[in-house]
């Protein structure tokens, strides 16, 4: 997509969200609602399909365009699979295969492929209790398995979305064929998309604070104008700023690299970054609201119970940073510096 | 929602910047093994050699930007970028001439006199001529508007009376550009104050040192006491002081030296846990270089969005808040996975030592060039709270 269509994607997405994705949808997901006149509707705008080529019936969007769209999708805590079924669609369409509409997730964990039958089992697999369809990469092969012959064990996440674990037994497979990335990638892919989400909600952890602060009156004025909670919310900025930073340059990074290899230090950093200040963000922000912010009723918990959860998924700091940390140490000192101004694992 | 956006667009450097850095890691990589010297080891900004600054001076790195016409290169303020990330990623002792490039020069290209820019620009593009900066005096920290230094005006000059203090390098450089009241009173705040070039070998001015709490020489108090200064000396318009000395201070307020000052402490910690750490110390180190390569991008995207005419006054204290903040979590972080997972007890001894320093150094660098407090209040300023 050129500049002006991207902007133009995301300013009515945009809209959508603030008008469909209020607090009464999200809230019942959590009670085990499955929106599905919501799910219609972003399947209408073609969303799923944003990064598959126009001759699949997609948008033909690039993963840029894609992780920009997840960004908002992000910022307004969208309760349904959109970010993984843009990404399996996605590798789908570069496996060779055909996507087909419906909510679909990916399941990447302990997987075997034989005679064209998938076995094993995927673990904090998002979304799985409501997936039509599971992408499963397993080695070079991309397989996609329908829900029925997949045992789904829910497990909802601490967000309330529909988590869980899945497993197949020798599980036939609608469509199978050499996949464009390993399942390595595709995990990294996952991590540049929550990322993404992260940035979103971050900045709208921010934005929910700052009008909160201007509005509350305490001790006969907005608490906005006492210097201490000025600190506080200055300090969040600072966070969020590091978030957002980090998750656009791995968007732009994986992009500009290509599906296969492109921004793979990028996203790793950015998801480590993400994850690491996921609790700062959601402690001022908790702090700043009071009880208020600490309720069911209010959205903000929306947002930071997303953090919570999103920066576990599809790897945490610990697992990114250990994987940084390894290849830097590997390198030694004195590549340090070149590696890192280069946004590489290793010089 | 009313709330300003924070934006940090991703940034590349172009590829001349990104050329002029190999040219800039070979040089460095021929030059540093010569200048420096043992206690330079983990040097930066802060680390003075008028050596070092002669000959990246010779390379025309030094004033880079500035009009050939005074000593410059007319290259971009991304290609400064690249040397300056060059400069502390390689611990090059560039402290002679860093005030000067950094800040003094671009301010009297900025507000000086024709004389002036002729006599001292070409001087520190030549890495030959170094500044100190004259704002803070004992009563006068991050309120600089309360400063007392007086100008008086007389015939054909000025006559100073006061104290500077925290006055880094003034014992070794040449020039000292000071802020002082020259008309009006105390309470004026920022109106009647002037900016004076003072030579600092002038008579009149007495230096004493300052030893900071790591037992280094590098601050001053720098003494005024009827000193006379001639009318040349004036930098820009009288009573302009206030307006020049906030332009100086937003000076890349986002620049790499607000993340990197103690890159060495990172490098130092990757050779003493060795190629092979425990899963545990590797995730530790690998989330210290996550936030810092995402400083840096936060950083680019600020040069980027200066490169492009804006002026990101929140985005760039937003990059020193936490660039500074963390610069102290470094050597703490650091020194706890060290004790734990050094690879040598001589290794960790010799790191805990360069972990104590930089912990001891840390409390500058959310004080200098404007406090964490002062930050903030910008950035709730720009986050519209007041």
């Amino acid at each position: 997509m050129d500049r002006d269509s991207r902007d133009m994607m995301l300013e009515t997405a945009g809209r959508f969200f603030t008008e469909r994705c209020g607090r009464e949808v999200v809230n019942g997901v959590e009670r085990g609602e499955w929106p599905a006149e919501l799910w219609n509707e972003i399947e209408a705008m073609g969303l799923p399909l944003i990064a598959v080529p126009e001759e699949e019936g997609g948008a033909g969007g690039s993963l840029a365009d894609m992780l920009a769209l997840l960004r908002l999708a992000g910022a307004h805590a969208v309760p349904v699979p959109l970010a993984e079924t843009a990404l399996a669609n996605l590798l789908l369409a570069a496996a060779g295969g055909a996507p087909k509409l419906g909510p679909v997730t990916l399941a990447l964990g302990d997987l075997r492929l034989s005679g064209g039958r998938v076995s094993g089992r995927a673990d904090r697999v998002p979304f799985a209790s409501v997936a039509d369809r599971f992408v499963a990469i397993v080695d070079k092969s991309l397989a996609v398995i329908a829900k029925a012959n997949a045992k789904v064990m829910p497990r909802p996440s601490p967000a309330g979305e529909p988590y869980g674990s899945v497993a197949f037994d020798n599980a036939a497979v609608e469509f199978g064929g050499p996949s464009a990335v390993g399942a390595e990638r595709a995990f990294e892919l996952g991590a540049a998309m929550r990322a993404m989400q992260m940035a979103g909600a971050a900045d709208r952890v921010l934005a929910t604070v700052v009008e909160y602060s201007k509005q509350r009156v305490q001790f006969g004025r907005s608490i906005s104008t006492f210097q201490a909670i000025q600190h506080m919310l200055a300090e969040l900025a600072s966070y969020v700023a590091a978030t957002i930073a980090a998750a656009e340059s791995a968007a732009r990074d994986a992009d500009e690299g290509g599906l296969a290899e492109g921004g793979r230090f990028s996203i790793a950093a950015a998801k480590s970054q993400a994850s690491e200040f996921a609790q700062r963000i959601a402690a001022i922000a908790h702090q700043s609201m009071g009880a208020m912010g600490f309720t069911h009723e209010h959205i903000l918990h929306h947002y930071t119970r997303r953090l919570w959860v999103w920066r576990r998924d599809f790897g945490s700091e610990t697992f990114w940073g250990e994987k940084i940390g390894a290849a830097y140490a590997r390198a030694g000192p004195q590549a340090l510096w070149e590696s890192m101004s280069g946004s590489k694992y290793a010089a | 929602m009313s709330v300003p956006k924070l934006e940090f667009p991703p940034f590349r450097l172009p590829a001349e910047a990104e050329a002029l850095r190999g040219e800039v890691r070979a040089f460095l990589k021929e030059t540093l093994p010569r200048v420096k010297k043992t206690e330079d080891r983990f040097s930066s900004w802060n680390t003075p050699s008028p050596e070092f600054s002669r000959e990246l001076g010779k390379k025309g790195w030094i004033g880079i930007t500035w009009p050939k016409k005074y000593g410059g290169s007319e290259r971009s303020f991304l290609d400064r970028y690249v040397v300056t990330e060059e400069l502390l990623g390689n611990s090059a002792p560039a402290g002679s001439h860093w005030v000067a490039d950094r800040q003094s020069g671009p301010l009297l290209l900025r507000f000086g006199s024709e004389e002036q820019r002729q006599a001292i620009l070409p001087r520190i593009a030549r890495g030959e001529c170094y500044f100190s900066i004259g704002m803070s005096e004992p009563d006068s920290g991050s309120d600089l508007a309360s400063v007392r230094t007086r100008a008086e005006p007389v015939p054909g000059g000025f006559r100073v009376n006061g104290t500077k203090v925290w006055t880094s390098g003034a014992h070794r450089n040449h020039y000292c550009i000071t802020l002082v009241r020259t008309s009006g009173q105390h309470g004026d705040r920022h109106k009647g104050l002037s900016q004076l070039l003072v030579d600092l070998k002038t008579p009149g001015i007495v230096i004493r040192p300052i030893i900071n709490l790591a037992g280094r020489h590098d601050w001053n108090e720098v003494t005024f006491s009827d000193t006379f200064l001639p009318e040349s000396c004036l930098i820009g318009n009288e009573g302009d002081g206030w307006l020049q000395v906030t332009s100086e201070l937003a000076f890349e307020r986002s620049g790499p030296e607000r993340f990197m000052q103690n890159f060495y402490v990172l490098r130092e910690l990757v050779r003493v846990l060795g190629r092979q750490p425990a899963r545990r110390a590797s995730a530790i180190l690998g989330r210290l270089i996550a936030r810092l390569w995402s400083l840096r991008q936060m950083s680019v995207a600020v040069a980027g969005l200066m490169q492009g005419g804006k002026s990101p006054a929140i985005e760039a204290a937003l990059v020193k808040d936490l660039g500074t903040i963390y610069q102290q979590d470094l050597p703490e972080i650091a020194r706890t996975i060290a004790e734990s997972d050094a690879t040598t007890e001589e290794d960790m001894a010799d790191f805990l030592d360069i972990a104590q320093y930089a912990t001891m150094i840390a409390p500058s660098y959310t004080i200098q060039g404007g406090t964490t407090q002062v930050l903030r209040g910008i950035v709730a300023r720009g986050l519209g709270l007041r």
